[in-house]
């Protein structure tokens, strides 16, 4: 076992699916990471994030909503597991807590300026 | 509609490339999503755009997550596990079965390894010349008899280069003993003692060029320009010269101080794989043998070499060639008024050979060569064996089929394909292959110092080459495949309904095939008892037949030329001695060793009316005859006392029949000089008995090389130290060199031993494993029939019947085999005996002895498993029912 370890990209994904819900396949995660993180994403590494995410466990995924502009094929619809929502308020919580251990002064303006 | 369809979609190949690389989890799933993007990229970008991006959304796809898995590779290897694991628990369960197939498979193999290494070196014999354009020439008499020798007269050379502009470089060489060629004593100028020395050979300065001789001392250019000059081998530089360049010193030779050689370079030692092997060549620069020998064309003596354009055609060269006969030969016999004049002009061509076939050319030219219808037939053995090693394991392979019927009918029940069958005991074959091979390589490395010794050879497992390991693969698979395929397919091929059932009988389906293959292995072997039986028989004939000498207690004391004008006295003390009988001093022996030379002979005032009688000249001293114990027919010997017997002659009785004498005491005949025919001595062999016994002369003369001592005791060790303690009063700083005649005469036929001892060991490999073979299926067979074998002891069958009854099927396959076999090898020994003139008749005991020791070669075989089957106790068996 690879470890259970998510990575930033992954996280991405995982957030994404939860956002698109009903509709949440390849080219649609795609598409809102693009316009979400203003990056341009690679179809290919959303599928590889995807098939990883599903390996340990976080997603699962069923054929379904094939549509006419998909030459009649079958989207891989994805949504999120227990153990999907379990690790994202784990990282968040993670998140949080290291916020709040940050000291006020860094917060405060000039700080980060140098 | 399609077409629309065809232009909307992206590229088809694309989507069969993607199609075919995907796994089935994404595949659709992602075909899709490319599809939906690229038809929004058309619409922004365009077609040709929108169908690069999305070839390239395909590349990108190319990785781990989205590729095919195989099917299953574990499930492969686990297979193959199983395979192997099948293999291994099959091979303990039936060593003996194992042994006798990896054990056979193994011999057969080694044989084969040996006999290839043999080849190998026989075929690699002068490939080392960087030059290919080098060519020897040869006569070719082209007669009634068909001839060739390779001997042209001292003015070859220049002929060759001042008329053929073909010739780039013309050099001679005398390989024979002639003169200082062949063998010598030899010391520094600076030391006393002499040492004997053979590889003596003379030859031009540009020979060492042809030939390509690599120096380590001097220079090729001109190393034997000088007259007098001698360059050395490294091995006899080193010997004589240790740690020095020898270049410019000085040796002598048979104590001859008059004539002292210089050493102009050191040439490489010849490589053990030329036809040419020198220590010594010594120029032929203003040598003259006799006044007018360089010019003349009477005598030919000299082998010539010459480097061709490489733009020569031969055929055309070798008519060329010939034509020299009618400038120099025709002109020269017509002076002479030689009556041969026409036989020459008709029969006597010229030609060229190249170098590197010499060791292996079809015709003899008088060469110590190999013949290469031996490599033909010890490739033909070395198949044979192989092929006998790969039916044991054919046969064996389906006798014991029985046992492996179970499982593959099990095998196939839980539902495995024919195709996985014959994959399993494919995989079964090639562990028994690579394990023979293992095997085989031990014993060729165990076998090869005797194979040496008994083949004459320096073999050894060319390790070093790169080709050799996968060669070996390659044959381990090969032979693995070959051997293996038969009874994968006659193994896999059981149905399971029946086998489980219990109705496939218990092996003894395709018995037929068996039996032929069992037939075939005996016919092999018996060709080879019988072959290797006429061998030995003639090579018995050749030792020990009578040969009108007596070539037993004589020993032969060499290099005895050097006692100068003492001959007579040194005689005369050794004849003092009590158990010598008799001595003579010659250089004409008719065994190996001895001087031989041709002349042609008239009777007196025929000489330019008759054609000659062509025959040995020998001188022999009075003590000749009866030394060798050869038998006058008539007349008497030579007699010290009467000054006019240097006029005389004795002849043998085949010059008396040549010459059509009916009363031979008094004719005259001769050479260049006449003779009264004294004495005839009875015909005797001096040359091998593959040729007829020619005419021969003797003339009295004193002195030679070698001096012959008859001696009366059979006690030859006792004699030699008195005979030594003579020769150091006379020789004292020459090491006494000596050799018995009955080995000098066998050393004549050390090759026909040497293929007889070859031919014995390959006839007993293969005798080896066809009784392997006979062994392990003669165990099958008594277990297959040990329930029948046990009821019949029950009811009464005597031990004999039982071995009868087990032993006759195979005898009778063995007498078939003698049937087949006898005939062929009548054949094939009788084409082997037509190059003997003198040779035994193939008489029907000899094929008697060879089907009665291969009846109970086999018999023995069987008869182990037979009998202890008819002696078991029947209920032992019996009671399991």
């Amino acid at each position: 076992m690879k470890g259970t370890y998510l990575g930033e990209f992954e996280e991405l994904v995982l957030l994404t699916v939860g956002i698109l819900f009903d509709d949440a396949y390849g080219l649609a995660i795609s598409d809102e990471l693009e316009k979400l993180t203003e990056r341009s994403v690679m179809i290919s590494s959303v599928h590889k994030a995807l098939v990883r995410l599903e390996e340990k466990g976080y997603l699962k995924s069923h054929l379904g909503g094939a549509t006419e502009t998909r030459g009649g094929r079958d989207k891989r619809l994805y949504t999120l597991t227990q153990a999907g929502i379990k690790v994202l308020n784990q990282s968040r919580d993670l998140r949080n807590s290291m916020y709040k251990q940050v000291p006020k002064i860094v917060w405060d303006n000039g700080y980060g300026r140098a | 509609m399609e077409e629309l369809k065809q232009k909307e979609s992206p590229p088809k190949w694309a989507v069969r490339f993607f199609r075919w690389y995907c796994n089935d989890h994404l595949s659709d799933a992602v075909l899709g999503d490319m599809e939906e993007l690229y038809l929004r990229r058309k619409k922004k970008l365009g077609k040709r755009k929108a169908d690069l991006l999305f070839m390239w959304n395909v590349l990108c796809f190319l990785q781990p997550f989205a590729i095919k898995r195989k099917s299953s590779p574990q499930n492969n290897i686990a297979m193959f596990e199983n395979y192997l694991k099948i293999a291994w628990r099959t091979m303990l369960h039936q060593k003996m079965y194992t042994g006798i197939k990896v054990g056979g498979f193994a011999i057969g193999l080694a044989t084969c390894m040996l006999i290839f290494l043999f080849i190998r070196n026989e075929m690699s014999y002068d490939q080392q010349y960087a030059n290919k354009n080098i060519y020897r020439l040869y006569n070719e008499w082209r007669g009634e008899r068909v001839g060739h020798w390779t001997s042209f007269p001292a003015n070859i050379h220049t002929i060759l280069k001042k008329d053929y502009a073909e010739v780039e470089k013309a050099g001679r060489l005398i390989p024979f003993k002639w003169f200082n060629a062949g063998s010598n004593l030899i010391r520094r100028d600076d030391k006393v003692d002499n040492t004997f020395e053979e590889r003596f050979g003379y030859a031009d300065n540009e020979l060492l060029d042809i030939l390509e001789i690599p120096m380590v001392y001097g220079n090729r250019a001109n190393a034997l320009t000088k007259p007098m000059s001698i360059v050395l081998s490294k091995k006899m530089a080193d010997k004589y010269f240790p740690n020095e360049d020898p270049v410019g010193k000085i040796m002598i030779l048979n104590e001859d101080k008059t004539k002292p050689f210089e050493i102009g370079g050191v040439m490489d030692d010849f490589p053990a794989n030329s036809h040419l092997q020198f220590d010594f060549l010594i120029t032929l620069a203003n040598v003259e043998f006799w006044p007018g020998e360089q010019t003349s064309w009477c005598c030919w003596n000299y082998n010539a070499y010459v480097k061709l354009r490489p733009d020569t055609n031969i055929p055309d060269f070798n008519n060329k060639l010939t034509s020299m006969k009618d400038t120099y030969l025709l002109s020269h016999l017509e002076k002479n008024g030689d009556q041969s004049l026409a036989d020459e002009k008709a029969h006597h061509f010229f030609g060229v050979q190249p170098v590197e076939n010499i060791y292996l050319s079809w015709e003899d030219m008088g060469d110590d060569h190999a013949d290469i219808r031996y490599i033909y037939l010890f490739g033909g053995i070395a198949v044979f064996i192989l092929l006998l090693a790969c039916i044991n394991f054919i046969n064996l392979s389906t006798a014991k089929s029985a046992n492996r019927a179970k499982e593959v009918g099990l095998r196939k029940v839980v539902g495995s394909f024919r195709s996985y069958l014959v994959r399993q005991f494919l995989t079964e074959s090639l562990v028994y292959s690579f394990i023979s091979f293992a095997l085989a390589i031990a014993f060729v490395a165990l076998a090869l110092p005797f194979f040496n010794s008994l083949a004459g050879k320096q073999l050894s497992m060319p390790w070093a080459e790169w080709w050799l390991v996968p060669t070996l693969a390659l044959g381990t698979l090969i032979v693995g495949i070959v051997a293996g395929i038969y009874p994968a397919f006659y193994l896999s091929a059981f149905k399971p309904v029946d086998v489980l059932k219990g109705s496939v009988s218990r092996g003894s389906k395709n018995s037929a095939l068996r039996s032929g293959m069992v037939v075939f292995q005996f016919t092999t072997s018996i060709i080879l008892i019988i072959g290797t039986f006429v061998i030995y028989k003639q090579m018995d004939f050749i030792l020990n037949t009578k040969l009108g000498f007596n070539k037993d207690q004589v020993i032969m004391i060499q290099g005895a030329n050097t006692l100068g004008d003492r001959h007579e006295e040194f005689k005369n003390e050794l004849k003092q001695l009590a158990d010598v009988e008799n001595a003579t001093s010659n250089n004409y022996l008719p065994v190996w060793g001895g001087n031989r030379d041709n002349n042609g002979y008239w009777k007196e005032g025929k000489t330019k009316i008759d054609k000659p009688v062509y025959g040995q000249h020998w001188a022999a001293d009075p003590d000749y005859i009866s030394t060798l114990g050869m038998k006058l027919v008539e007349g008497r010997n030579f007699d010290e006392k009467l000054k006019s017997d240097t006029a005389s002659i004795i002849i043998n009785q085949k010059m008396v029949k040549e010459m059509g004498f009916k009363n031979p005491i008094g004719e005259r005949i001769g050479n260049w000089r006449m003779y009264t025919v004294i004495g005839v001595v009875e015909n005797f062999h001096f040359d091998d008995m593959r040729q007829e016994i020619r005419p021969l002369t003797f003339t009295l003369d004193k002195g030679g090389d070698i001096v012959s001592v008859k001696v009366k005791s059979k006690n030859m060790a006792g004699v030699l130290p008195s005979i030594h303690q003579v020769w150091n009063k006379f020789m004292p700083h020459q090491p006494f060199r000596y050799t018995f005649m009955d080995e000098s005469y066998a050393r004549m036929y050390d090759s026909v031993v040497r293929t007889g001892k070859i031919f014995a060991c390959f006839a007993g490999l293969a005798i080896l494993v066809a009784c392997l073979g006979l062994f392990a299926l003669s165990a099958f067979m008594v277990e297959q029939r040990s329930k029948e074998v046990s009821i019949r002891l029950v009811m009464g069958a005597s031990v004999k019947n039982i071995f009868r009854l087990l032993t006759q099927n195979f005898v009778k396959l063995v007498l078939v085999s003698f049937v087949i076999a006898a005939p062929l090898s009548w054949y094939m020994m009788d084409k082997w005996l037509q190059d003997y003139k003198y040779k035994i008749t193939i008489t029907w005991d000899l094929f008697a002895i060879a089907g009665i020791m291969s009846v109970l070669i086999a018999l023995l075989t069987i008869s182990y498993q037979s009998i202890s089957a008819a002696l078991a106790n029947p209920a032992n068996r019996l009671r399991s029912e």
